[in-house]
């Protein structure tokens, strides 16, 4: 049988399912508002409902980011030179042939998107909060209005691909949103310092 | 259908407030109780129940101890309204072919962003936290009436008739220039005056706010862009470099 390693525990797990379901209905409604999709009435029954949905949605999203604080930010924040050669060679996704210094737990790529994520999470949790709580105050409105949609264009840009070389581009991640473990031969190619740490 | 317009000549408006009354009236809006401030303005500001006031200004100069002018303060019911263009919930703020701002509380969310976006302070909110705010009695002119503020007014100070004809209107009482007609797209509320606007206590250039431009014009396109080509560039490099294998080309 295969040897298996954890690299997500339960609570991992279940918060960045927490995290995505919520953007997930943040975006769609999102669009809806600025877009004005009347179609999504089938989904949200009226836009006062759907107001609603974006509001509280916003709030669990907020507590779930919040949380991956934990999951996270200790090892995106532990930046080496390996990080720097991982930039350089493009992360090894543009060259089936390229080598790709030694990664921790996270690699360059998920450091910089988990960092991203956290600034641009915050900006439109902290906007959206504003626009929800202050109405009418007019230059906290408007500089928060512009706050919140400047966000929420970098995280639809980002978000495909994250989901993307979760999935598709990277056979055998998807499941550690599913398990939390993967193969540690599989670790051993894409993780070696993490797999080393652990005494491998 | 033509574009209609008011037309507010302040030099010609006494200060009697008709306009005030018959606009309560049509609307059904209930009166409020307001203390004594020491000035005949009363109220002091648009309410949810109040879509038009007449502001009092009194100033004095050598030549004149008292002038008294009068305004009359409401949605100037923009061609390219700012509330209109920030407004998240379809179909509560829209234009009415007479080119009216007007408003259906029903689909209104609550939000308060038209607060934001108009250049005039107009949007009030109403104790069910939806708007209210003057909409030029669209429920009249689509009837071909007048709306209620100027069937009332005694003197003509406040006009209401084609836009056209009312700009040719003022023109031929001599008036240059007239505040309104080509601001955010030409307005529904025209006025004259006699001295700079400011002196009336309004904004000189009014505007949309330039983050609300930007946003409408720059930012909402992107979005559609951004998500769609971070997309396509996924799908296209899923065909054309394909997935990460484990078989080689890794760590070393």
């Amino acid at each position: 049988m295969t040897q298996m390693v954890r690299k997500a525990n339960a609570f991992d797990i279940l918060n960045h399912w927490v995290l995505s379901i919520s953007f997930l209905v943040l975006t769609i409604s999102g669009f809806g508002f600025l877009f004005h999709l009347e179609q999504l009435n089938s989904l949200f029954g009226n836009f006062n409902n759907m107001k609603v949905v974006h509001n509280w949605g916003g709030v669990v999203f907020s507590v779930s980011l919040f949380f991956t604080l934990f999951s996270y930010l200790p090892e995106a924040l532990s930046l080496s030179s390996d990080d720097i050669g991982w930039i350089v060679k493009g992360g090894g996704y543009f060259s089936k042939k390229a080598v790709i210094p030694p990664q921790g737990k996270l690699n360059t790529g998920q450091k910089l998107y988990y960092l991203f994520t956290l600034i641009f999470g915050i900006t439109i949790a902290a906007s959206g909060l504003i626009i929800w709580l202050l109405p009418g105050v007019r230059t906290w409105v408007l500089l928060s209005h512009l706050l919140h949609n400047l966000s929420f264009n970098l995280m639809v840009i980002a978000i495909p691909f994250h989901i993307y070389l979760g999935t598709l581009a990277n056979p055998g991640t998807f499941r550690i949103m599913v398990y939390g473990t993967v193969p540690l031969e599989w670790a051993k190619k894409r993780h070696s310092k993490w797999v080393q740490k652990m005494g491998f | 259908m033509a574009k209609k317009a008011l037309l507010i000549s302040p030099e010609l408006c006494i200060g009697c407030r008709g306009c005030q009354t018959a606009c309560k009236s049509w609307n059904q809006l209930s009166g409020t109780k307001t203390t004594n401030r020491g000035s005949y303005e009363n109220p002091p500001d648009l309410t949810p129940d109040l879509y038009n006031r007449i502001r009092y200004v009194e100033m004095s100069s050598e030549t004149n101890i008292m002038r008294w002018l009068f305004v009359s303060q409401r949605c100037m019911h923009c061609d390219d309204a700012g509330c209109i263009k920030i407004c998240p919930a379809p179909g509560a703020l829209f234009k009415t072919k007479e080119g009216a701002v007007a408003f259906n509380k029903e689909k209104c969310i609550g939000c308060k962003l038209c607060v934001a976006g108009c250049p005039f302070d107009v949007p009030r909110y109403d104790e069910k936290d939806k708007i209210s705010k003057c909409h030029l009695c669209s429920d009249r002119i689509a009837e071909g009436l007048s709306p209620a503020c100027a069937k009332a007014c005694p003197t003509g100070a406040i006009a209401y008739g084609d836009r056209d004809s009312m700009i040719n209107r003022a023109k031929g009482a001599g008036y240059q220039k007239i505040y309104g007609e080509t601001d955010l797209g030409g307005l529904g509320a025209l006025y004259v005056f006699k001295d700079p606007p400011k002196v009336y206590g309004m904004i000189e250039k009014p505007a949309i706010p330039e983050t609300v431009v930007f946003w409408h014009k720059v930012l909402k396109p992107l979005t559609y862009i951004g998500l769609g080509g971070a997309v396509a560039v996924s799908l296209l490099h899923y065909v054309a470099v394909g997935p990460k294998k484990d078989e080689g080309g890794e760590e070393k």
